[in-house]
């Protein structure tokens, strides 16, 4: 009779859901998942987490709400009209700077509302423009360099008027009961009107 | 573009639906106020058509309150306006069904009028076909019998020799029959005292009116199992933009719904678009302050 074999080890994401939120409610071990398929699945860099206080009248027993933000290695997603400005300029995704994005954490069967969309909105901060680095405009020769300050003197009016959309954010989803693989869903979300990209 | 109809344009509220019979109302709102319909209406004979339909055009019960609290149109119970038919003045009546003979009577000049210019132009080709072919072979006199009788098959009227050429004034004598699509002519415009109150709509019409104001068109969302379809111009010109659904400001989203959608509009080259609208009837006084508070967010599938 060959002995008991040990039992296999944790999951590296179990691991680490069970060593860094054991005191903290449910929801943290969903942020955390995100945060390591966010990492670990698409590479994402600088990944932060955010606590926000999400005042909801009817829903006092609502925990706090926490979001992630981090950089994503590509663009995630470009408005149509910027497409467009950026083909005209002959700009491709990899001149620009990343930028930072927002990431919603959720669970399937967590209750939402348009109430609740709407604070998260609300409770978003814009993104600094400080939180740039520099660093991606020093390897370009002059030419594009010019393009590129123009496209972010052009950004940031449109960041106004809101023509290339206005805030976004992305939300992401897990499914944890049965039939939960690990598959995180991410879907963006606009506030407001903004036309679909292929149409 | 032809007259503008007067306002405020009636609609007619027939079996709790919202109809339009005058192609000049629905015209009209279409171009000026973005409001599309549907058209239901198909010929007498295929009742069972269901492409290629025509008046009447049916209003949602959002559209009809959107044009009535713009005071482009006003409701009217049309079984009631259309009691006072009976009491009609019998020197009304003749005068109307005089109208509309001379109607009938000019559609048919027109038409026989058209038919004369055709048989005209088609007789002078003729014509010159027969001479050029005299000209090439004057034996074949055979053929230009047996070429006159395939014209007879196409002239009918021909074959009567020289009373062919005043058919146009025997025809013009007998008149088409004109089947008049209102009723408004005969009937003095429906009075105020027979608009009925704006329509009641559903929970979702400040989403609606929200994204009309906005410049959408809306139509409805049957196709893609969504309250609408928001279309940024005519829906003849332009693909829809967005599956739109109406929530409650604290009514609760199924993310799978959310999933379900996003992954339809993207699927469609289109967004999916969720909103509602934070003040609650009991909050305001009217329904236009609710459509000041709708929040929308649109949603597409990340693709990673």
């Amino acid at each position: 009779m060959a002995p008991n074999p040990a039992p296999p080890e944790p999951s590296a994401l179990t691991q680490l859901i069970s060593s860094a939120s054991a005191s903290n409610h449910p929801i943290a071990a969903t942020t955390l998942q995100i945060l390591h398929n966010l990492q670990y699945q698409h590479l994402w860099t600088s990944l932060q987490t955010h606590d926000i206080p999400i005042p909801l009248k009817s829903t006092t027993d609502t925990p706090p709400m926490s979001l992630i933000s981090g950089i994503p290695p590509h663009r995630v997603y470009t408005h149509p009209d910027e497409q467009l400005y950026m083909l005209e300029k002959g700009l491709r995704d990899d001149d620009l700077r990343p930028e930072r994005l927002f990431v919603i954490p959720t669970a399937q069967g967590q209750s939402w509302s348009v109430h609740r969309i709407a604070a998260v909105f609300d409770s978003l901060p814009e993104i600094p423009s400080s939180d740039h680095t520099e660093s991606s405009m020093a390897d370009v020769d002059a030419e594009t360099q010019a393009k590129l300050t123009e496209y972010y003197t052009k950004k940031e009016a449109a960041r106004a008027t809101r023509e290339w959309g206005g805030k976004r954010i992305l939300l992401a989803m897990v499914d944890k009961g049965m039939g939960g693989d690990g598959t995180v869903a991410y879907y963006v979300v606009h506030d407001g009107e903004v036309k679909p990209r292929q149409n | 573009m032809d007259s503008d109809p007067p306002l405020p344009i009636p609609i007619s509220y027939i079996s709790n639906r919202y109809l339009l019979f005058s192609i000049d109302a629905v015209t009209y709102l279409r171009r000026e106020h973005h409001i599309c319909g549907v058209l239901i209406g198909t010929l007498p004979q295929i009742p069972q058509q269901n492409v290629f339909l025509g008046l009447p055009l049916e209003l949602m019960p959002e559209e009809a309150r959107l044009l009535v609290d713009k005071g482009v149109a006003c409701i009217v119970d049309e079984a009631k306006a259309h009691a006072g038919m009976r009491s009609l003045l019998e020197g009304d009546r003749a005068r109307y069904l005089r109208d509309l003979e001379s109607q009938g009577q000019h559609a048919m000049r027109l038409q026989s009028d058209r038919k004369e210019q055709k048989r005209e132009e088609a007789l002078k080709k003729l014509d010159e076909k027969k001479a050029a072919r005299a000209r090439n072979s004057p034996s074949a006199s055979a053929q230009t019998e047996s070429s006159a009788a395939i014209v007879d098959i196409f002239n009918s009227e021909r074959s009567n020799g020289n009373t062919s050429r005043d058919t146009s004034t025997s025809t013009a004598s007998s008149r088409m029959g004109i089947t008049p699509a209102t009723s408004y002519p005969p009937l003095p415009p429906p009075s105020s005292t027979l608009h009925l109150p704006p329509p009641s709509v559903p929970a979702s019409y400040p989403l609606f009116a929200h994204l009309h104001a906005r410049g959408y068109f809306l139509s409805p969302g049957l196709r893609f199992g969504c309250n609408y379809m928001a279309y940024p111009g005519d829906s003849l010109r332009f693909h829809a933009h967005f599956l739109v659904v109406s929530y409650d400001w604290d009514e609760e989203i199924d993310l799978m719904d959310v999933v379900a959608g996003g992954r339809l509009g993207t699927g469609v080259k289109k967004g999916f678009l969720l909103g509602g609208a934070e003040k609650s009837k009991q909050e305001v006084e009217n329904e236009a302050d609710r459509v000041d508070s709708v929040r929308a967010f649109s949603i597409e599938w990340a693709g990673m």
